[in-house]
C-alpha cells in the first residue's frame, strides 16, 4: 500500500489515535509515537517516488507536532481547547483584574530593586520581598494545577458517558471555560513568576 | 526577529509610563490581558471637556506590547472621546512595523484604549451631573 498523506483536518489526537480525554498515559503516547515513527520514516522511503518521499516527510513532521504537543498536559489541554471552543460560546473570559493589579504591582517592585543596590538594606529588603511573593505564587500556581487536574478528570469522565442531554451539554460548557480560564490565570502567573526567578538569580 | 527602530526607541524610553488613580474624577481606566501569551497592560486616561488631556499605561510583556501601549498614550493625548474611538490596531502595526508574530500585541493596545474610554464612560454616566 502506498503512504498517504495525513489530511489538514485531521487533529492530533486522531493523528496519534487517542481519544479527545485529558487524562494520557504517556507511556502508551511514546509507544504509539514510536510505532507511527517508524512508519512514517523517511529513511524508509529513499527507494520510493519522490511523491512519497514528499508525504513521508511531511507525516513525520505532523506526528512531530502531535507528540509535542500532546505530550504535555498543559499544551494538550489548550489544544483541545482550541479543537473544542468553536462550539463554545463566549469561551473569552473576562480579565482578572485583580491579578493585573498585582502583577503590575509586582512589576514596580520588580524594577525597584533591579535599580537598587542589592547590598544595601534596601537592596535586601526588596529581594525578601520578592521571594516571598515568588513562593506565593508559586503556591497558587500548584493549586491551580491541581484544579486544573480535576477539570480534565470530569472533561474525560463526562466524555466517556457520552450523554446527549442538555444537561451534559451545559456541563461540558462550564468544565471549557473553566479551563480556559485556569490557562489563561496560569500563563500570567507563569510570567511574572519567571521574571521573578531571573532576578532573583541575576 | 529584530524590532523596528521605533519599537526599540519607545521601549528604551517609554512615553507616559505610570498610573492614575482610579477614582479620580475624568479618569478612564483599562485593564486587558493577552492569555496566550500573559501580557497584562493597563491604559488609564483623564478627560476634561471630553477631551483626553492625559494618558498613561504600565505594561508587563514584551517588547512590542510596551511599545504598543506607550505609542497609544502618546495618539490619545488630545483627542476627544469620538476620535479616540477610531484609533485601530492596524494604525499602531503599520507605525511601529510590527511583524506578523507580533500584531496580537497591538490588538491588546486597542483593546486596552476601548476598555479605558469604556470605563470613563460608565464613570461619567453614574457620576452626579455638575449642575451650576
Amino acid at each position: 500500500m502506498k503512504v498517504q498523506p495525513v489530511s489538514k483536518d485531521t487533529d492530533y489526537f486522531t493523528c496519534l489515535g487517542f481519544p479527545r480525554r485529558l487524562t494520557l498515559d504517556p507511556k502508551k503516547l511514546e509507544a504509539k509515537f514510536y510505532e507511527l515513527s517508524r512508519a512514517f520514516h523517511p529513511d524508509f522511503y529513499q527507494a520510493k517516488s519522490p511523491k512519497e518521499q514528499t508525504i513521508s516527510l511531511s507525516n513525520a513532521a505532523v506526528l512531530n507536532t502531535a507528540y509535542r504537543t500532546l505530550r504535555d498536559p498543559i499544551q494538550r489541554a489548550e489544544y483541545l481547547l482550541a479543537l473544542e471552543s468553536g462550539s463554545v460560546k463566549d469561551i473569552r473570559t473576562s480579565p482578572p483584574a485583580d491579578l493585573f493589579e498585582e502583577i503590575l504591582e509586582l512589576q514596580d517592585t520588580l524594577e525597584q530593586y533591579r535599580a537598587s543596590d542589592r547590598e544595601s538594606d534596601e537592596g535586601q529588603q526588596l529581594r525578601k520581598t520578592l521571594q516571598t511573593e515568588k513562593q506565593t505564587l508559586d503556591r497558587r500556581r500548584e493549586e491551580m494545577e491541581s484544579q486544573l487536574r480535576q477539570l480534565f478528570t470530569g472533561w474525560d469522565q463526562l466524555q466517556d458517558r457520552g450523554e446527549a442531554t442538555s444537561q451534559a451539554r451545559a456541563e461540558r460548557d462550564r468544565i471549557l471555560k473553566q479551563m480556559r480560564e485556569l490557562l489563561s490565570h496560569r500563563t500570567y502567573i507563569n510570567n511574572i513568576v519567571n521574571d521573578l526567578a531571573a532576578t532573583i538569580a541575576s | 526577529m529584530a524590532y523596528s527602530d521605533k519599537v526599540v526607541d519607545h521601549f528604551n524610553n517609554p512615553r507616559n509610563m505610570g498610573s492614575f488613580k482610579k477614582d479620580e474624577e475624568g479618569v478612564g481606566t483599562g485593564m486587558v490581558g493577552a492569555p496566550e501569551c500573559g501580557d497584562v497592560m493597563k491604559l488609564q486616561i483623564k478627560v476634561q471637556n471630553d477631551t483626553i488631556v492625559d494618558a498613561k499605561f504600565k505594561t508587563f510583556g514584551c517588547g512590542s506590547a510596551i511599545a504598543s501601549s506607550s505609542l497609544a498614550t502618546e495618539w490619545l493625548k488630545g483627542k476627544t472621546i469620538e476620535e479616540a474611538q477610531k484609533i485601530k490596531n492596524t494604525d499602531i502595526v503599520q507605525e511601529l512595523n510590527l511583524p506578523p508574530v507580533k500584531i496580537h500585541c497591538s490588538v491588546l493596545a486597542e483593546d486596552a484604549i476601548k476598555a479605558a474610554l469604556a470605563d470613563y464612560q460608565k464613570k461619567s454616566d453614574t457620576e452626579p451631573v455638575d449642575t451650576k
